[in-house]
């Protein structure tokens, strides 16, 4: 029996000090956790609205409607229209073809005001070796007057994307306020239209003077081949060393010793990897540099360490008592490990795999090293013999053109990382994906 | 047996259920002592004494039983734990028909008080009494102490009793055909005779229940036997 | 007296399945058991019982080389199953497993069909060429396993959706699937409510008629009820190896005594 005084003083309904004190804390902490929260996100969206607002109108680029004449005199001297004779004819004849195009255009206009050397700079320097492919893959549009839409030039596409105004123009000696009249009387006339660019997606990367032309194509396609290469080696192996590791090997200061070292592997700097590519694939083995191969078996690598231990780690989370069900019923070791233990460890297997690939994917440091940092235009053959092309990768290129001078290339740069980011998050999804459907209960 | 349960409560309710025995057995020595006294000394009071008490004692063997009847299906006794709860059941059996034994010889006493006086058989009761009183008592030490020894003892000692029987017998076969009006008495103090040496066999009873208590064994050997009255008859001829 | 029996809880069967003869097993250098010797008779069940760490599990898993697959495990002594010693360098322990099942502690049915559970060992034994043959073993095993009217209708569901009772009922439908001579039951029960529990110690009482079982428990009354032979174990040693009937009312080994009345842990 308590006597009542104690018993009034521990009432549980007046809260005592300690109590009150504690609450106040988790509050407290409460309030802390919510702020790093808010932190984050407010990070997140700054980085993703800043990308987003800079590269979104990569994807979008200017055009202008010309009525070419195609001349045979300049063109096909010969007559034969045979395009092995037609090749002499180079994009420096093209290009007062194009330009003559559109002066007759803004003539139409009533677009006066403007010297021809600026009309023609109005035009994209690419444009020339398009119209130029064009005439040589259809000969016989020699002679007449075609339409053909052209790339406009990176600082009348800039003035349409609001990088360029009459002010700066003025300023600037790629551009003049009269090709900015120009290029509005030609929106005006329909002629000229800023649209959804698939080329930023195909088209191979451009030299300094036409951002307008340049695209991932080659970068994406170098990132694919190079993702291939790992997945094909990375996973295999892996998870073959994993199971050997984890089910098999006897527990030694050896195994011991592996273990440590595939730890210590994981947090080697990538650009070591890139160094280590570089002497022994490039120097030792002879392999061609900014080639596919080299820069897959790099983040091969880099990755196996990744896929190793989420490998294990997913094995050993399987309980042993599933091990013990199948060697109970007498199944040899190996029909355990592959018959019930892989299964169920699959989902996570698959999804370290995915995100060691995606941690691939948007690797640059090595790739630097191993020469995929190089100007290709060329797009690599179909594999297996692509591999070993010069081709570049995603990341690579985003560095690329965050280095060049004209800031066309930034936008470019941003909306390349959207598409590194796009493809992070599908391969995300994926393994979000693969973990809720293998998800097994036990 | 001499460590303790892990479970302490397992233990307080052996200890308990076997005090309630020491209880009851304290009880019923009380109640022979009495009841024999009484008819010695022809205390019809005492005698009435005696046949009230007999309630608490069949009150301690209910207890008994219940509280055997929870340890068992609480603590689920398993081995020593097993036997000694059982041979409380059957020890508390056992005292409870001594205890009514007692008692019918106090009503025989309040009844034998109205005739004749039988010369020396009350004494002769009262010694075979006491031989039993410390059977019991010695069967219920045995217990208690898981004395093998004296509990085999006391199975031996039923003898003595079976021929003090045996002698009261014929001791009142020969009052009654030399006065019939004697018979009245003589058979109130055969059946009391009787009644005693029954008692005598509970209390060896009981020191089976020990024996068993304390090795596993239940004695199967021939016990000796004193009482040969079944045989009388033809002695008679 | 001996022509009326209450229930025939005797030892049926005389003839040796297992005999161990000092058997020792090493964790490292830590001996685990030390110099057991026993009998287990066919068509017996044997519980072994004894406080945790005495070895009885370990001892188990001797019985069909489980403790292979333990690094640091080292046995001794010879243990015979019928007069042939599963230690030999010869012994294929993956036969033996076939011929010596196990059941666990916990039920641990594979997250695959009730079907595919019981099917798994005769599948990798090559138990059978048929669909036919493997359908009747299937439904053969559920039925030993007293589970084939609770699941036949939904043989595909899969078997970690049964109720524990029923999940470790499938557990020994899959260890009898191979056929086995022997089963050894690791704490079956621990993690079964006390309905599943009698219904997986019925089945145990049931199985005795074709099968050598070997039961570890905790629960003393459990090994009362459903064997017909008790041994306990206690710091490695084989204490006492008896009838159950005497064991639990009078065992030989003061320690045995103290071990089931409560006193030591």
């Amino acid at each position: 029996m308590t006597a009542p005084s104690t018993a009034a003083s521990t009432s549980i309904m007046v809260a005592d000090a300690r109590t009150l004190k504690r609450n106040a804390a988790e509050k407290r902490f409460r309030a802390y956790g919510l702020a790093a929260i808010f932190a984050g996100l407010l990070a997140l969206v700054l980085l993703v609205g800043s990308i987003l607002n800079n590269g979104a109108s990569a994807f979008k680029q200017t055009f202008i409607q010309i009525d070419v004449t195609l001349p045979e005199s300049k063109l096909d001297k010969s007559g034969v229209r045979d395009p092995e004779v037609m090749k002499k004819a180079t994009t420096v004849t093209y290009a007062p073809l194009l330009r003559d195009g559109l002066m007759a255009k803004l003539d139409e206009l009533g677009v006066t005001d403007i010297e021809k050397k600026e009309v023609g700079n109005m035009i994209s320097k690419e444009a020339a070796a398009q119209l130029r492919n064009h005439v040589l893959a259809n000969p016989n549009l020699i002679g007449q007057t075609i339409p053909f839409e052209v790339l406009a030039n990176g600082r009348i596409d800039g003035f349409f994307k609001g990088r360029v105004d009459f002010a700066s123009a003025e300023l600037d000696k790629n551009v003049s306020p009269a090709q900015l009249n120009a290029a509005l009387a030609l929106e005006d006339a329909g002629s000229l239209e800023t649209r959804f660019n698939l080329g930023f997606l195909t088209a191979p990367d451009a030299s300094d003077q036409r951002p307008e032309a340049a695209g991932l194509g080659v970068a994406i396609l170098g990132s694919l081949y190079m993702m291939g290469v790992v997945l094909l080696l990375a996973l295999p192996i892996g998870v073959t060393a994993s199971i050997y590791l984890e089910e098999f090997a006897p527990t030694n200061r050896w195994t011991d010793l592996i273990e440590v070292n595939i730890s210590n592997l994981a947090a080697v700097p990538s650009i070591v990897f890139g160094i280590l590519g570089l002497a022994i694939f490039i120097n030792f083995a002879g392999l061609p540099q900014s080639a596919p191969i080299v820069g897959g078996l790099v983040l091969t690598l880099m990755t196996l360490p990744t896929i190793i231990i989420a490998t294990r780690a997913s094995l050993k989370s399987v309980p042993p008592s599933i091990r013990d069900a199948a060697l109970g019923v007498g199944a040899s070791k190996m029909q355990a490990v592959f018959h019930h233990v892989l299964p169920l460890a699959a989902p996570g297997i698959l999804t370290g795999t995915i995100i060691g690939l995606a941690q691939a994917l948007g690797e640059t440091a090595p790739l630097l090293l191993i020469g995929m940092v190089a100007f290709v235009r060329e797009y690599p053959a179909g594999p297996p013999e692509g591999l070993f092309d010069p081709a570049t990768a995603l990341p690579v290129q985003i560095y690329n053109w965050t280095q060049r001078a004209d800031p066309a290339f930034v936008e470019r740069a941003s909306g390349a990382i959207i598409i590194l980011l796009l493809f992070l998050i599908v391969m995300n999804a994926i393994a979000v994906m693969l973990r809720r459907r293998f998800e097994r209960r036990w | 047996m001499n460590d303790p349960h892990i479970l302490s409560a397992f233990d307080r309710d052996l200890e308990g259920i076997q005090a309630l025995i020491m209880k009851m057995g304290g009880l019923v020595e009380v109640a022979i002592s009495d009841a024999t006294k009484a008819l010695e000394t022809r205390d019809v009071e005492l005698a009435e004494q005696v046949r009230k008490n007999d309630a608490a004692i069949d009150a301690l063997e209910e207890q008994v039983n219940i509280e055997a009847a929870r340890v068992i299906a609480i603590r689920a006794p398993a081995a020593s734990d097993l036997r000694t709860i059982l041979t409380v059941m059957k020890l508390a059996g056992n005292l409870e028909r001594v205890g009514d034994y007692a008692k019918n010889l106090g009503k025989r006493t309040s009844a034998l008080v109205q005739m004749p006086v039988i010369e020396g058989a009350p004494g002769a009761l009262r010694r075979m009494g006491r031989q039993v009183e410390n059977m019991l008592h010695d069967a219920l030490d045995a217990f208690v102490q898981g004395d093998v020894e004296l509990a085999i003892d006391v199975r031996d000692r039923d003898e003595e009793v079976d021929q003090m029987y045996n002698a009261l017998f014929r001791e009142f076969l020969t009052f009654m055909m030399e006065d019939p009006r004697n018979i009245s008495a003589c058979m109130h103090l055969h059946f009391i005779a009787k009644n005693i040496e029954r008692m005598g066999d509970h209390a060896t009873s009981i020191a089976e229940q020990v024996i068993y208590n304390v090795t596993g064994e239940i004695p199967d050997e021939e016990r000796p036997k004193g009482d040969n009255t079944s045989y009388t008859f033809e002695t008679m001829e | 007296m001996k022509d009326i029996q209450l229930e025939n809880r005797a030892v049926t069967d005389e003839k040796t399945k297992i005999a161990a003869n000092n058997v020792n097993v090493y964790y490292g250098d830590t001996r685990a058991i030390k110099d057991v010797n026993i009998d287990i008779k066919s068509r017996t069940v044997t519980a072994f019982i004894g406080p945790s760490g005495c070895g009885k599990s370990t001892f188990l898993r001797c019985l069909n080389r489980m403790n292979d697959t333990i690094d640091s495990c080292r046995v001794e002594g010879r243990i015979l199953l019928d007069n042939e010693d599963i230690y030999d360098t010869k012994v294929d322990p993956v036969q033996l497993r076939a011929k010596v099942g196990m059941v666990f502690q916990k039920p641990n049915p594979f997250p695959k069909s009730i079907y595919d559970n019981v099917a798994y060992g005769p599948r990798i034994h090559g138990l059978a060429s048929k669909k036919a043959d493997l359908d009747g073993i299937v439904e053969d095993s559920l039925r030993k396993a007293a589970l084939w009217d609770e699941v036949k209708d939904r043989l595909q569901a899969p078997g970690t959706g049964l109720s524990g009772g029923q999940q470790q009922r499938l557990c020994i439908a899959r260890a009898i699937a191979t056929s086995p001579e022997v089963l050894l039951m690791d704490e079956p029960c621990s993690a079964l409510d006390p309905i599943a529990t009698a219904q997986v110690e019925e089945l145990i009482d049931g199985l005795r008629t074709n099968f050598s079982v070997v039961i570890v428990t905790h629960s003393m009354q459990q090994a009362a009820r459903v064997s017909q032979q008790t041994a306990f174990f206690h710091l490695g040693n084989l204490v006492e190896l008896g009838d159950t009937d005497h064991v639990f009312t009078n065992p030989t080994d003061p320690r045995t005594e103290s071990y089931i009345t409560g006193r030591i842990g």
